[in-house]
């Protein structure tokens, strides 16, 4: 037992030993440190390496940074504009599409083919396993072939978003000698990549580091290497950020993105944001084959009831209580403002605002009376309008929200009660089997909103037995379907545009879903370590955030401006570690008279 | 897990040990029995867990309903239930514990890459928490009462009823942000620097990292321990063999560490073994808020999803390694203490 302490102490000296030592040396480190690096936290972890698996969006993202695309969106004004294609074609019947890919080197040296592009997406069409990440992508493709630097892409129908397609061009002379794919890590480094960035290393769940390309074809970025530093949770990042750990962090929720005001160093990066946050309205569900599903009140397939409940809403109210006023309140539906081609809003006459006597009217014109007890009851009597709101359990914005909600319906004599469900059962309930009457909702909206619009489409729907699905709605309506497929068609951008408003109108005025708010896009970033990020859309858009590696491919580092800082930080950690030494020695000391004390009384 | 028989010669010359094996057969083969249980329950258990796990993946990603069917079919959701069990019983008596639905890869593979980490961190902890709990125990059970059991006793007790989360962030603020004069010298996460140096300085690292998750674990879990000594120590502090000791004009200190101690030991050692077994499992917990990259956190991510078949591997493993130690609990128990034999 004796030893047994004995050992224990010489192990925990050891260890407190440890936290002089990297102290002591990290002085000499900073200041020999010539690389310019940048460190972004990012509070999720990588899920796979191989882009055909990723589907988290830290992983889509460093992916971003390391391959080319066909196309990406402009950094001004967020229209495709050329990446590893220079140019492109579209025939006449908006069916095949032509490629030209840029004469550009592989980070091994190999030269960039339409070859590469075409294995790619060839890939993903033969290969189930290759579809996890971007299946949806190719699935309009009828085949794709390369002729030198030409790609050929045939459409089984004309689909005017071919140019946000999501797909990462791989290098098919690597990746062509992968067994199976659906179980490659794809940790080998250096990746062989074509982007501004290239993967050197990546410790699971805890950080990727990545190098520069020296010969990316825009020119090499003006950092030398780009660390992604994954943290667990939200408030450690905060830390991470403020200590200068992390240089830069995306993402943040509006606490932890107050939490960083008063610090000197630190930029608050507070702009529109990809996000619309709506209400889903149970108004009828019905599976795929138009059989009603799940338990909706009835009152909700009533247009009219829809309405009046948009009327209650105080959506300036929601954004200053429940986003701490870091958000648009929506006079629109799921675009966003910040995409200012496709973004719609109500004016005039159709714009619903907060009007409580209005929302009331509207419901007594329809019939719905109210009791004794102030609680409306439906047209024939049948029942009380009493809805439950879907929520998700652990989140103290959608109970806040939950609580407005219930007083503004409340002075419509709607009962509304709150029901939390933890997120798998909260998918089931109101994406599959319709248990639903109103749930919160979101969706971040990509540069080309094509994704976000069929999310809303028939086809959608589950099958009875909860097969297929996809749908934020249950959605099924004549009018925005026509609409749909008409702007799938038109590859006039400016006319594309007008069809997507109008489908926007329709969701607004007949109301499946209902947007309450578009939350800002929330980050920050040290200024004694990043001198300059370009942000994408240039004026005022979003950095991590963002599509597009372009606020990443533009960094540039503070040069050795942090020397003093750091030295003096190293300096207090020499301090304290030199006093844990001595209290060690003290302590240690204490033991060894002790026991020779004992030893001493042991022997008489 | 198999048991090498013993030569029949030795057991026939030594009945005591042949007494021994036969209780631990006995114990190794209830065990057996509870983990074979263990595993038709695991997989019926996170059956009723709600939730459409491709759903789930799926969600806020652009997913057609082709997909969505596709990847039903590649997780073999598409079986019925008592097809996809027996696939299950296959499997795991085969060691194989499934491909992760999230992740895309061998189950096996996804614990053996954090359970390293896992054990550094737990084990330490469980180690640094039983000495302190011992030692504070047993003093203070030996004079209850005095101003050092009050004081050791009252700290462990309000330790014991801090939430761990808060006591974690609270150090994190504290000492790796650093607040006022405290500079903050550890870091903010993880198990090693980025730019991590090797040999000697890379242990230096992970020593320096392991300060903060270390300290929370202990702090909130010391008290267990503290207080299992310490009753136990209070029994014996009355017996006639310690009466005799003081006789015999030994020391104080003499008798609590020679005499008291030792025979107050056990509760705390079955304790200890049954923690172990939960060392296995992590620290959902500290280690989210270190973001140590462990397996508390690969299971409570698999909780989120559902992932089912990550979930399954590490609930099996650690119910499996506690039910290990339970049983070799029960051994140990058998030759620490006479008493349990004739029991």
């Amino acid at each position: 037992m004796r030893k047994w302490i004995g050992a224990m102490a010489a192990m925990g000296m050891l260890a407190l030993g440890g936290l002089v030592a990297p102290a002591a040396q990290a002085t000499p480190g900073a200041v020999t440190a010539d690389p310019k690096v940048i460190r972004v936290g990012a509070t999720q972890a990588m899920d796979s390496m191989n882009p055909f698996l990723a589907v988290r969006l830290v992983s889509s993202s460093i992916h971003r940074w390391m391959y080319g695309y066909l196309a990406v969106p402009d950094s001004k004004t967020l229209q495709p504009s050329p990446d590893l294609a220079e140019s492109w074609t579209t025939s006449p019947d908006g069916l095949t599409w032509t490629f030209k890919i840029r004469q550009a080197q592989w980070s091994d040296g190999q030269p960039v083919t339409a070859a590469d592009a075409a294995w790619t997406f060839n890939k993903m069409i033969t290969d189930d396993g290759a579809k996890t990440a971007n299946g949806p992508a190719v699935e309009d493709f009828a085949s794709v072939s390369a002729s030198g630097q030409d790609l050929t892409i045939k459409l089984k129908t004309p689909q005017a978003s071919m140019l946000d397609n999501p797909v990462p061009i791989m290098p098919k002379h690597v990746w062509e000698k992968v067994g199976d794919i659906a179980k490659y890590e794809a940790n080998v480094y250096p990746a062989v990549t074509s982007g501004p960035y290239i993967a050197v290393e990546h410790k699971k769940d805890q950080y990727v580091k990545l190098k520069a390309n020296p010969d990316y074809w825009r020119g090499a970025a003006k950092i030398d290497e780009l660390q992604v530093i994954f943290y667990d949770n939200p408030a450690a990042a905060i830390v991470g950020l403020k200590k200068g750990d992390i240089d830069l962090i995306g993402r943040l929720a509006p606490p932890d993105f107050d939490a960083l005001k008063g610090d000197d160093n630190i930029v608050q990066w507070n702009t529109e944001g990809r996000r619309a946050t709506y209400l889903q309205v149970n108004h009828g569900a019905t599976t795929s084959d138009n059989k009603p599903i799940g338990d909706g009140h009835p009152a909700l397939k009533d247009p009219r009831v829809r309405q009046a409940l948009h009327y209650a809403l105080d959506k300036q109210k929601l954004v200053d209580e429940v986003q701490n006023g870091l958000a648009k309140p929506a006079d629109g539906s799921i675009v966003p403002p910040m995409y200012k081609d496709f973004f719609w809003q109500a004016s005039g006459d159709q714009k619903v605002g907060f009007d409580v006597a209005k929302a009331n009217k509207l419901l007594d014109d329809a019939g719905y009376k109210k009791g004794a007890d102030g609680i409306r009851t439906m047209p024939d009597g049948s029942r009380k309008l009493q809805f439950r709101f879907s929520i998700h359990t652990d989140t103290p914005i959608e109970e806040k929200l939950a609580e407005y909600l219930t007083g503004w319906f409340k002075e419509l004599g709607i009962t509304l009660t709150t029901k939390r469900l933890d997120s798998s059962k909260f998918t089931e309930e109101t994406g599959t089997t319709a248990l639903f009457d109103i749930a919160i909702s979101g969706w971040s909206v990509n540069p080309d909103p094509e994704e976000v619009l069929a999310t809303h489409l028939c086809s959608r729907r589950p099958t009875a037995s909860g097969e297929g699905g996809g749908t934020e709605s249950f959605y099924c309506d004549p009018q925005y379907e026509a609409l749909y497929q008409q702007q799938l068609k038109e590859l006039d951008r400016p006319k594309r545009a007008d069809i997507i408003k109008k489908m926007q109108e329709r969701l607004y005025t007949d109301a499946p879903v209902i947007a309450l708010y578009y939350p800002n896009n929330l980050e920050g970033y040290r200024k004694d370590r990043i001198a300059k990020v370009t942000s994408i859309p240039e004026d005022k858009g979003m950095l991590y955030g963002g599509s597009g590696y372009w606020p990443f491919y533009t960094l540039e580092a503070v040069s050795k401006d942090g020397a003093a800082a750091e030295d003096e930080g190293s300096n207090t950690g020499v301090i304290v570690g030199v006093g844990a030494a001595v209290l060690i020695l003290l302590g240690a000391g204490f033991f060894l008279s002790r026991r020779r004390k004992t030893v001493a009384d042991d022997r008489e | 897990m198999t048991i090498a028989p013993p030569a029949a010669d030795a057991i026939a010359e030594e009945p005591a040990r042949r007494g021994l094996l036969r209780y631990a057969v006995s114990k190794v083969g209830g065990a057996l029995l509870s983990i074979a249980m263990v595993i038709v329950a695991t997989f019926f258990a996170f059956r009723l867990l709600p939730g459409d796990p491709v759903r789930a993946l799926a969600q806020g990603r652009n997913m057609t309903p082709e997909q969505l069917d596709l990847e039903r079919r590649r997780l073999g959701l598409d079986k019925s239930l008592p097809e996809q069990f027996l696939e299950f019983v296959g499997q795991t008596v085969r060691f194989d514990l499934g491909t992760s639905y999230e992740y895309k890869r061998p189950v096996l593979d996804l614990i053996g890459e954090r359970i390293g980490s896992t054990l550094l961190l737990t084990g330490t902890a469980l180690v640094m928490a039983v000495s302190l709990g011992i030692w504070q125990g047993a003093r203070a059970g030996w004079k209850p009462g005095s101003r050092f059991d009050k004081f050791s006793t009252g700290v462990s007790l309000v330790l014991w009823s801090v939430p761990t989360f808060w006591l974690g962030l609270l150090l994190l603020m504290v000492f790796a942000a650093g607040i006022g004069p405290i500079p903050g010298i550890f870091p903010t996460r993880g198990i090693e620097s980025v730019d991590a140096p090797d040999g000697f300085g890379y242990v230096l690292d992970v020593a320096k990292h392991m300060v903060l998750p270390c300290l929370t674990m202990v702090a909130v879990v010391y008290a267990q321990y503290l207080l299992v000594m310490r009753s136990s120590v209070l029994d014996e502090v009355g017996q006639d063999y310690v009466t005799t000791a003081r006789a015999k004009g030994l020391k104080d200190d003499e008798i609590r560490r020679r005499h008291a101690v030792p025979n107050a030991l056990l509760p705390t050692v079955t304790l200890v073994f049954m923690r172990i077994g939960f060392v296995v499992g992590g620290a959902v917990t500290v280690e989210a808020i270190f973001s140590w990259p462990g397996l508390g956190q690969l299971f409570y991510e698999a909780i989120r999803v559902p992932d089912f078949t990550l979930m399954q591997g590490t609930f099996l493993l650690i119910t499996v390694s506690v039910i290990v130690m339970n049983t070799l609990a029960d051994v140990i128990y058998h030759v620490l203490d006479p008493r349990v034999r004739s029991a």
